[in-house]
């Protein structure tokens, strides 16, 4: 029997969160929904970290593997697996949802159920996405983590939320189009949907340059890089809070790793011809998604073109293609995940007390909320990439890798990396220090007890990644390795 | 051999003391409220010990290395997280760790009742265990990495006083300012590490040493983008506009700041990689031309400022010029002992002005300051201060660098500037002195309400005469034994055999003493209303600290915010998102005339939906009808709203949006077209 648990435990982790929804279904009682929705991502959770204790560290192939055929007409399978790369995210991606449970504990008060079903869904679909095998399941599940977080901004999101869901769906449904376009084209060339023989099987030049271009253009909207990311500050700071974690932390993720599962090992030589493009750009974002945040004043938008700089800095590690570059960015992508989601949580507890993003409603929370202070500057100095947080490894280590194609990036990185200080700060400044500025900031309540719970761990994570980042760097190098080398052949 | 593990083990206590007492402090702090230095003291007083320990290994057997864990080892980057301490470690650690001490006894007292007395300890413990990391570290990596911790103590240090907005301004300027700067340190790093393959200092320092393959055009580029990162954490110029405003700080903290971590991380960064800088003089020549620079004019500002702690703060920056010169010309072990010198006697007056401040409320010229007991400690202080530089700059073991084989235009322009310096320096410390000595208000500017104060009573200028001969003597017996210790430490001109002190040591002592006395004349005589017009001219420019601040707010900090809410109004929202909603509109608005079609398939959807949801209210029977019947009743209601939303958007022509149509079309057809070819 023990078998049955631990030679499925990928398929486990998918189910869990469906059985969840399943369960809530049934019942009624606020507490129990809560509980149960909890209790459903913490097994998620303890589930991912056996994974991450029984994940071979030499093997630079896929593990956990399972195969089922599905529809065998096209060639299509249920298949699931993680390398290292695939591992960071599937963590990252239990680890979120139960503090965004928690998060939502009590600011959500109407349709809780509908609520926690879907976070349930977009967690279930999301393990689904970083561990699919087969380029047709990748797709479809890809598509599902839409559509909740579209219901999550218009149903429970701010006061702008329905044209902020609208330009969501209009920009997620552009990238899938070409998305589907690119995997039908290696599909129709290859005659199959699976990943790896996708990336065995040599396609006719042309096709090669027009496939590349439309899942290139499909993930870098997801990503978002930078000429597709107005959506993003639109439906990050109207989302609600869990929503705002989610989407940041983790689906934004999913860009970065379709770029390193498919372009790099599918298109390797068309990758070396539209890196030096793709670097530049990536440097712009960092410094746009910068000046952009600078000129905010609006907490949430903030943060969400804070995101646009950080995903540039992964693109830039992606495309410098070494083990420090890719490696970088990939451990970017996590830490981003925890520190963005943080500074959405926390945020969002602001929010959840005064119902207001501006920054100018702010100052002097230190005199009420020491505490908030303290976890918020955390989280702010984190989120720039100060040295001992996590941040700064990946982009240390992606500024290295890049340092090896050209060391005009370098410097134009740092360049941002200073207006994340700036902006990040400037903040800082305005909502902390110095005197209340609104009747409603005299009287604010500092964090309690679940609130501090939300965000221990996200503090705790973060600084431990930034002391010691040789567990989760050992865990990805010989499958970083893999891709790297494979880049490497052309 | 597991005594000399332990014996190894036993120097990691030097940082992880103080480490542990901030993390105490910081997880307990609510519950030890007021109570933070019993914890602090005694943790950073056994830091001192160890260090002293250390000390006495090193002297014995030279550098020790200690290996902690891998920290990052990522395709050929290697990082080793590890101890390298040898001669030069050795004496700043004794520095940090002991005005460390000295400063968290004094803040005991001084910050006695204050809201955030946790916080302050536990930072200050936190600043004292990064300065010895930084110190300490064997990997230029991990320099950077407590470089930068630095700034953020320093940071949540200065805005202490949170509910002043000026403290919080002030403490993102200091951060910002060596941000920027420390852009340079981090390329610096990337730079060694393309150049040399490694981070691991003793590594690199053998690499220059051996003096390989290197150009010299690579090494002056990583020489000064590193000399940047020092430029921002010593405050040298253009970056020296941070450490005024780090007095925002409480005063202990500035004693921190200015004598024991902080600033001196600058001129120890460059004599630490003294080695490579060697290699390159066009760096050495930048670094001495920063240094006077600094020097001479951060000594100007000082003599015209109104408040002390001000002027303090200038007279540090203007001493951390002479350091980088000395660096700059090569004398990097007369750099350490001017370092050394300078963190005990800054520490010493701060924490003099800090009781005097305590009472008086920093603008001192307002007050009666005589009966204050601090104001001789401070006078002596003052005075050991000026005399230290000119010691050692100009007295034998560097007259060469004057005089012989080097002498130079340049070595000529350095020597006159710095001997300029030592005669203001002289000035303004006597200034600032008789400022907090004044007796009574200051009165009417024509003299007549100020009374001469007593400062120079027979006893006390025989007092005066004793401890200079006193200090000089003391200095020469410490220099001959401290340029022997420290020689194998640094790179560039062994100075064991010039150790010897010369005639020359006169003339600087001579300026010094010029300076002293002008400034006491000018003083005790009754100052005229007619000043000629270039004098106040003069007088306001560097009582406006050379305008720095100003220019830096109105070019830097304002302009790029303009730029970026000028960015975000007309490129992000105009442009970018104005494109994207076209194509939205575009589309919306065919799928409407397309609508037509679509309601015949709406009223089939709508009929098989309406099954759909009677099987499920049917299904429901069994569960929770609500639990099903309810979200799909909401997300209807989205629906709706999106639907609702939508129609806002149609701002365009028909044609209009054909084009688009067409535009997207073409691009579909040709994708499909060309993989098929």
């Amino acid at each position: 029997m023990s078998s049955l648990f631990a030679d499925h435990i990928l398929s486990w982790m998918i189910a869990v969160p469906f059985i969840g929804m399943v369960a809530l279904m049934f019942l009624r009682e606020r507490s129990w929904v809560l509980y149960t929705a909890l209790g459903t991502t913490l097994i998620n959770a303890a589930l991912a970290f056996y994974l991450w204790m029984s994940f071979d560290l030499i093997e630079n192939g896929q593990q956990f593997v399972e195969r089922v055929e599905w529809m065998p007409t096209f060639g299509i399978q249920y298949a699931v697996g993680v390398d290292g790369i695939s591992l960071l995210l599937v963590l990252l991606t239990a680890f979120l949802p139960p503090l965004c449970i928690l998060s939502s504990w009590e600011s959500i008060t109407t349709r809780l159920k509908a609520f926690m079903m879907l976070i349930l869904l977009v967690e279930g679909a999301m393990l689904v996405v970083f561990t699919a095998l087969d380029a047709f399941l990748f797709f479809m599940m890809w598509e599902v983590t839409m559509i909740p977080m579209y219901f999550m901004i218009v149903l429970w999101g701010g006061p702008n939320r329905v044209a902020a869901g609208l330009k969501y769906v209009i920009y997620s449904l552009t990238g899938s189009l070409l998305l589907l376009m690119g995997i039908l084209g290696l599909s129709l060339q290859a005659g199959t949907f699976d990943i790896q023989a996708l990336s065995q099987f040599s396609y006719s030049p042309n096709s090669e340059f027009w496939i590349f271009i439309a899942l290139f253009l499909g993930f870098a909207i997801k990503l978002p890089m930078l000429p597709f990311h107005t959506w993003l500050p639109d439906a990050h700071s109207e989302a609600p809070t869990a929503g705002s974690v989610l989407l940041a932390g983790v689906l934004l993720k999913m860009g970065g790793y379709g770029l390193i599962r498919f372009c790099l090992p599918i298109f390797p030589e068309m990758a070396h011809s539209f890196a030096p493009f793709v670097l530049w750009l990536s440097v712009a974002g960092i410094l746009y998604g910068g000046y952009m945040a600078l000129a905010q004043t609006d907490l949430k938008r903030l943060v969400a073109y804070s995101s646009v700089s950080h995903m540039g800095f992964v693109t830039l590690g992606i495309f410098s293609f070494n083990n420090e570059g890719v490696e970088g960015a990939i451990l970017q992508m996590v830490t981003h995940g925890l520190t963005t989601g943080a500074m959405f949580l926390i945020v969002g507890q602001l929010y959840d007390r005064t119902h207001s993003r501006s920054i100018a409603d702010y100052g002097g929370l230190q005199q009420r909320m020491p505490r908030f202070v303290a976890i918020l500057s955390l989280f702010a100095v984190a989120s720039f990439g100060l040295p001992t947080t996590s941040n700064f490894i990946g982009e240390f280590l992606i500024l290295v890798g890049v340092s090896y194609q050209n060391f005009a990036f370098v410097v134009f990185a740092m360049g941002g990396i200073v207006l994340g200080a700036a902006y990040m700060l400037w903040m800082l400044q305005r909502v902390a220090f110095g005197e209340p500025r609104t009747e409603a900031a005299r009287k604010l309540t500092d964090l309690d007890f679940r609130e501090m719970l939300t965000v221990t761990p996200l503090a705790i994570a973060i600084i431990a990644i930034g002391v010691y980042p040789g567990p989760l760097l050992e865990a990805m190098d010989s499958s970083v390795t893999f891709v790297v080398e494979r880049l490497a052949e052309v | 051999m597991e005594a000399l593990e332990l014996a190894m083990s036993i120097y990691t206590l030097i940082p992880l003391l103080p480490l542990a007492a901030a993390l105490t402090l910081t997880l307990f702090g609510e519950r030890l409220q007021g109570k933070g230095h019993r914890i602090v003291i005694p943790a950073v007083a056994a830091s001192f010990l160890v260090s002293v320990l250390a000390f006495i290994n090193v002297s014995a057997n030279g550098a020790i290395e200690v290996q902690l864990y891998r920290f990052l080892d990522v395709g050929q980057f290697k990082v080793d997280l590890g101890f390298f301490i040898d001669q030069l470690t050795v004496l700043i650690l004794l520095l940090v760790t002991g005005v460390s001490t000295i400063v968290q006894v004094y803040s005991s007292r001084y910050m006695t009742g204050d809201r955030r007395h946790s916080r302050f300890f536990a930072l200050t413990a936190l600043f004292t265990a990064a300065m010895t990391l930084l110190v300490m570290s064997s990997n230029l990596l991990l320099t950077f990495i407590f470089w930068e911790v630095m700034g953020i103590c320093s940071y949540l240090l200065i805005s202490h006083y949170a509910e002043r907005l000026p403290a919080a301004r002030a403490a993102t300027k200091v951060f910002l300012v060596n941000s920027v700067a420390d852009v340079g340190l981090g390329i610096g790093v990337i730079l060694t590490y393309l150049t040399f393959g490694t981070l691991d200092i003793p590594e690199i320092l053998n690499l220059a040493k051996a003096g390989g393959e290197y150009s010299t055009q690579s090494i002056t580029l990583l020489t000064l983008c590193l000399f940047c990162g020092a430029i921002g954490k010593s405050a040298q110029m253009p970056a020296h506009v941070w450490l005024p405003f780090a007095m925002e700080a409480p005063t202990p903290v500035s004693a921190l700041i200015h004598a024991a971590t902080m600033v001196n991380a600058g001129p120890f960064l460059l004599v630490r990689l003294s080695p490579i800088i060697v290699l390159s003089p066009t760096a050495m020549m930048v670094i001495a031309a920063v240094g006077a620079t600094t020097a001479v004019f951060a000594a100007l500002v000082s003599l015209t400022q109104t408040d002390v702690k001000r002027t303090l703060a200038y007279s540090t920056i203007s001493q951390l010029g002479f350091m980088t010169l000395l660096c700059g010309v090569g004398a990097f072990v007369a750099a350490i002992f001017h370092l050394i010198a300078h963190g005990f006697f800054k520490a010493f007056l701060f924490l003099s002005t800090g009781d005097i401040l305590a009472d008086t409320h920093r603008h001192l010229e307002e007050e009666d300051n005589t009966k204050l007991p601090a104001t001789k400690s401070l006078f002596i202080g003052a005075f050991i201060l000026s005399v230290v530089p000119p010691l050692i700059i100009f007295s034998g073991p560097y007259r060469y660098l004057w005089l012989s084989q080097d002498f130079t235009e340049a070595n000529v322009v350095l020597w006159i500037v710095s001997l300029g310096t030592i005669f203001v320096t002289a000035m303004y410390l006597f200034r600032s002195i008789t400022t907090v000595f004044r007796r009574g208000p200051p009165g009417a500017i024509d003299g007549t309400a100020t009374v001469t104060p007593k400062l120079f009573s027979g006893r006390q200028v025989l007092g005066m005469i004793i401890l200079a001969t006193a200090m000089v003597a003391v200095l020469v017996a410490v220099w001959r034994w401290f340029a022997g210790f420290l020689s194998p430490a640094v790179g560039g001109i062994p100075s064991r055999e010039t150790v010897e002190f010369s005639i020359w040591i006169l003339i600087p002592l001579a300026v010094a003493l010029a300076g002293w006395t002008i400034a006491y004349i000018r003083h005790t005589r009754p100052r005229s209303l007619e000043t000629p017009v270039w004098k106040k001219r003069l007088y306001v420019f560097f009582l406006n600290k050379g305008y720095f601040d100003e220019v830096y707010d109105v070019f830097l900090v304002g302009s790029t915010i303009n730029f970026a809410n000028w960015m975000w109004r007309k490129i992000d929202q105009s442009i970018i998102d104005r494109f994207v909603g076209s194509i939205a509109s575009a589309t919306l608005s065919v799928a409407r005339r397309l609508g037509v079609l679509d309601s015949a398939v709406d009223s089939r959807v709508m009929t098989l939906g309406s099954g759909t949801i009677s099987a499920a209210l049917w299904l429901g029977k069994f569960g929770d009808t609500a639990g099903i019947s309810k979200p799909v009743e909401e997300l209807g209601r989205g629906v709706d709203a999106s639907r609702r939303a939508a129609r806002k958007y149609e701002p365009h022509t028909l044609q209009h949006n054909i084009l688009v149509i067409v535009f997207w079309l073409i691009i579909a057809l040709g994708f499909f077209y060309w993989i098929t070819v």
